[in-house]
């Protein structure tokens, strides 16, 4: 299969650098694949599941905000967060989930700026348990 | 001879040398500090070139409306919002008192709120009785990338409801290891970016659409920013902490050596006056 090169960068460094034959992530707009020979593009990351195929195997991780741009066949994922499935810490996503609910529990005192962080908090902890429980499946 | 006796001088050495291994220990674990937080600059820099590059080309592309953030919302309060970026402790030269004074001064006879991410920041401006927006980031150290991003959001969406007409970033530059400087920054309107579309497109596809490719990234781009500055700050307070400890230390063992000087004198004048005394048989 062909490939293309790829290059994943977070706040936190580089987090892929090589030849891949197949991306998906989720955008604002659903879920969008990527292969070689993609036009020129640039599209803003939602909060999902991203597979990444390279060497021909399977890769899921969890990828949340920024933006994903493919210019002259090269790919660039510029994501706020993205953690490998085995990489991330499903106790710390629990707990972040436990957290967010019981701050939504109290909805009415919360204002509506702290209603839309904690659902996004709870959103973003389902996002790393649903990838690091998928991960098991996969490989 | 020397009205100090030898047991006092005796005491002065040996909290002076205690003085000196904290003051020693303190450089140690800030140039151990300073090098993680100069490795997190490095990381994080490609990050939001990256993103600026594309708001920069969205800028450029855009015939169509004017897009948001370049500029403040019409009939906006003439309100400036501050996030400065200080340290948790002191002992740390002159790292807390440069940038919080700059800032002070940039923001004299503006109406202004303060987003304070530091202990030393959130008091300083408490003390001068400066609005804060919210002192949930007052432990600068335990502030994460995702802290930023909230943050950056929260500024946006304010920005954008026209409670603020600018935002500004006040933090330490990181320059050398010997020299940082603080600087404050222009975070919104992005003004630099506002000027004439071209036409030159290349011909990329914004998916599903510029505008809310840039509504999406710009956010994202400020928290990149604002932990970037965080970063840089950082990296400043420990280089700036640790040549204050070294010169802390420097000035310890010049002072012991001044002691230890006199405390020879003044043993050796007592045992010549033993020895006077004995010679002279009385």
């Amino acid at each position: 299969m062909k490939s293309f090169p790829l290059k994943i960068v977070t706040p936190d460094g580089l987090q892929f650098d090589g030849e891949a034959e197949e991306l998906v992530v989720r955008t604002v707009d659903g879920d969008m694949g990527v292969m070689a020979g993609h036009i020129n593009c640039v599209t803003a990351l939602g909060m999902g599941r991203a597979l990444i195929v390279s060497g021909g195997k399977r890769r899921e991780a969890a990828c949340i905000g920024g933006m994903l741009s493919v210019l002259e066949g090269s790919v660039t994922l510029v994501p706020t967060t993205f953690e490998w499935a085995e990489t991330i810490d499903v106790r710390r996503a629990a707990a972040a989930e436990a957290r967010a609910r019981k701050a939504l529990e109290e909805k009415a005192r919360l204002s509506k700026m702290e209603q839309k962080i904690a659902e996004a908090h709870l959103k973003r902890s389902l996002v790393r348990q649903n990838v690091a429980a998928g991960s098991g499946r996969h490989n | 001879m020397a009205g100090v006796s030898t047991k006092e001088i005796k005491t002065r050495i040996r909290s002076m040398e205690s003085t000196k291994q904290i003051t020693k220990a303190m450089e140690m674990v800030a140039a151990s500090k300073l090098r993680h937080a100069q490795a997190k600059i490095a990381h994080s820099r490609p990050y939001f070139q990256l993103l600026y590059g594309v708001i920069q080309d969205i800028a450029r592309l855009n015939t169509e409306q004017k897009l948001p953030y370049l500029q403040p919302v019409q009939n906006s309060e003439d309100r400036i919002a501050y996030v400065v970026i200080a340290g948790d402790r002191g002992l740390a030269g002159g790292y807390n008192s440069n940038i919080l004074k700059m800032v002070y001064q940039d923001m004299a006879g503006k109406d202004v709120d303060v987003l304070p991410i530091g202990k030393k920041a959130a008091d300083f401006f408490h003390l001068r009785g400066v609005p804060l927006l919210n002192e949930q980031y007052t432990n600068a150290e335990d502030v994460s990338v995702s802290d930023c991003f909230t943050m950056a959001k929260a500024l946006c969406k304010a920005f954008k409801a026209g409670k603020y007409s600018e935002i500004r970033l006040g933090y330490s530059n990181f320059v050398s290891a010997l020299s940082q400087t603080p600087a404050t920054m222009e975070l919104l309107p992005l003004s630099a970016l506002d000027n004439d579309p071209t036409d030159e497109g290349e011909g990329i596809l914004y998916e599903p659409g510029r505008r809310v490719v840039f509504e999406a990234i710009i956010p994202e781009y400020l928290g990149g920013v604002i932990y970037g500055a965080l970063c840089e700050s950082r990296a400043s307070e420990q280089a700036a902490r640790r040549s204050a400890m070294d010169t802390a230390t420097q000035n310890a063992e010049e002072m012991i050596a001044d002691l230890s000087l006199k405390f020879n004198q003044a043993r050796q004048a007592a045992i010549t006056q033993e020895i006077t005394e004995i010679v002279a048989g009385t």
